[in-house]
Parts: structure tokens; sequence; C-alpha cells
């Protein structure tokens, strides 16, 4: 209960930090967010995309 | 109200045997209330013979059973959570949007042109492909540099200084596009030593400025910049 209240008094209780933590939250979350997302495309994708297949094509892909 | 309280804080100042005023006023019951200074919350309606109906309910069933300041919490954090994710998403639309706006990767790998400057010898002329557009790039004697800076700048049709035009005075870039009606100019012709248009006449000097014929204007000077010695970049 004491945290909680610690919590509230933190983040919630003065606007400006409200806002701060919204704001701080939502860029942390895009960035999970197109992450994850890119991630599951990738996946769906393997094997079709041209990074998957470079290698087949251009000698000393590694290079690079 | 807070006329209201004043004026009961005054009626009680003035003690308990000058009641009557205090009734006077007590038509309303929390007025009553003020007036007495309990601070008991029972309500009890001015309105007589009309009590089961305008009873206040007991809520104390739906009252949380915390303290409420977890329901608070939780409720600030959903607004802030709904908040944050609106504001993702506001974000992440305008940023497409405007990215939707900028150059794609093809044009961009069109858009910068390379040269090296080490293989156009002193006194020749190279014309490369930039944009679809020719680029003259003239790799100049120090004669024609003197030969430049030597003409009279303000008699030119386009007044600009020779030094005004090239970044490193041996190396001339421009545009190859005559200004008149966009015609192609042909390289070391001319009366004046530099570029002649073919299409209507137009005589361009070693710097490229219009000294005879049609053009209004010099002929255009891209960007460009040596990142190297030997190295040209145009775009």
């Amino acid at each position: 209960m004491a945290q909680l209240g610690t919590v509230y008094n933190l983040f919630f209780r003065r606007n400006y930090a409200m806002l701060a933590t919204v704001f701080t939250t939502a860029f942390a979350w895009e960035m999970l967010y197109d992450n994850t997302m890119n991630k599951v495309w990738d996946n769906i994708n393997k094997g079709r995309q041209w990074k998957d297949i470079r290698q087949k094509y251009i000698q000393g892909a590694d290079d690079e | 109200m807070a006329p209201l309280t004043t004026l009961a804080r005054a009626a009680v100042r003035s003690s308990a045997a000058a009641s009557l005023p205090v009734r006077a006023l007590s038509t309303s019951a929390a007025c009553s209330v003020a007036a007495s200074g309990t601070t008991s919350p029972s309500y009890s309606s001015p309105f007589k013979g009309a009590q089961k109906s305008t009873q206040v309910p007991d809520f104390s069933h739906y009252m949380a059973k915390s303290s409420g300041s977890t329901n608070q919490l939780f409720g600030y954090f959903m607004v802030g959570t709904l908040g944050a994710i609106s504001a993702a998403g506001a974000k992440s639309t305008i940023q497409e949007f405007l990215k939707n706006m900028a150059a794609s990767a093809d044009v961009l790998a069109m858009a910068k042109v390379e040269v090296d400057l080490a293989a156009i010898p002193e006194g020749k002329n190279v014309i490369i492909k930039w944009r679809g557009k020719p680029v003259f790039i003239r790799h100049r004697t120090q004669g024609e540099i003197e030969e430049a800076n030597k003409v009279n700048v303000s008699a030119l049709r386009d007044p600009q200084a020779d030094e005004d035009r090239v970044k490193k005075p041996e190396w001339l870039v421009m545009l190859g596009v005559c200004t008149h009606l966009g015609c192609v100019p042909i390289g070391e012709a001319g009366d004046f030593g530099g570029w002649f248009c073919p299409c209507h006449g137009s005589h361009y000097d070693i710097s490229g400025r219009i000294r005879k014929g049609p053009a209004p204007l010099n002929l255009e000077i891209p960007v460009y910049d040596f990142p190297e010695d030997d190295k040209l970049v145009i775009g």
C-alpha cells in the first residue's frame, strides 16, 4: 500500500510529472512495439526477403 | 457559499442569546449544521412530510473496501496508458505521413554523382550525366583562369565574377543546359573560347557566362563539393 502511494506521488500527482511519464512511456513503448512487429514480420516472411537470400547471389556478402 | 458561511459565523459569534436570526436563516438544513458548528454528516431535509422518497440511500455496500487510493492509482494508470498509446500512435501517423513525402531510395541513389578528377587532363572538357542533365567539367589551364578573371564583370549581361562561379579556379563545374531554350552547348567553340549553343547561337566564355546571343543568364552552377583532392561529388 505504501509503495502504491509512492508511485502515485511520484508519477501522477503533478501534471508535469504525469505528462513526462506518459511521453517517456510512449517513447519506450513505441520502440518495443516496432521491434516486436518487425520481428513478427521477419518471422512470417522468413526466407523470402533480400537479406535472407543475399548471400546466394553476392559473393563475399560478409564483407559488408 | 462563502458569504453564507461568513454570515453563519457572524451569527454564531453574536452569541446564542440572539438565536433569532440563526433560526430565521435556517431554512436550509445545511446552513443549520454549519451554524450549530457540529460536523455530523447526516442530512435532514427541511421539507417535512416527504421523508421516505427523499432519503439518501445507503451506498456503503458499493463503496471500495480498500482505502480508495488503489482505485485512484488504477484510474490514473489507465488514463496514462491510453495517453501513451495515443501519443505513440499520433507520432507514428505523422512520421509515416511525412516519410511518404521524402525521396525514395532509388531517387537518392541517383541524386549524387562522383567523378574522379585525376582522369581529366588540363584543358579538357568532360560531360557527365547527372539527374538526367549533362554536366560540364572543365579542367582549366592557368591561362584560361586569367582570361576569365580579366573580363570586365559590370559589362556582362549577367554580371558574375569568376570566383563566384567556381570553388577551385582550375575546376569549372556547371550544368550543360543553355539558359535560352535548354539545348546542350558545344564545348571549346564560339567567339569567346568557351561554349557555343548551336540552336540559337549563344556564346559562353571560359567561365560559362553568357557573352553573345539570345540566352539571358550564365550557365547554371550545380551544388558540388570536393571531399578529397582528386574527387568531385555533384549533388
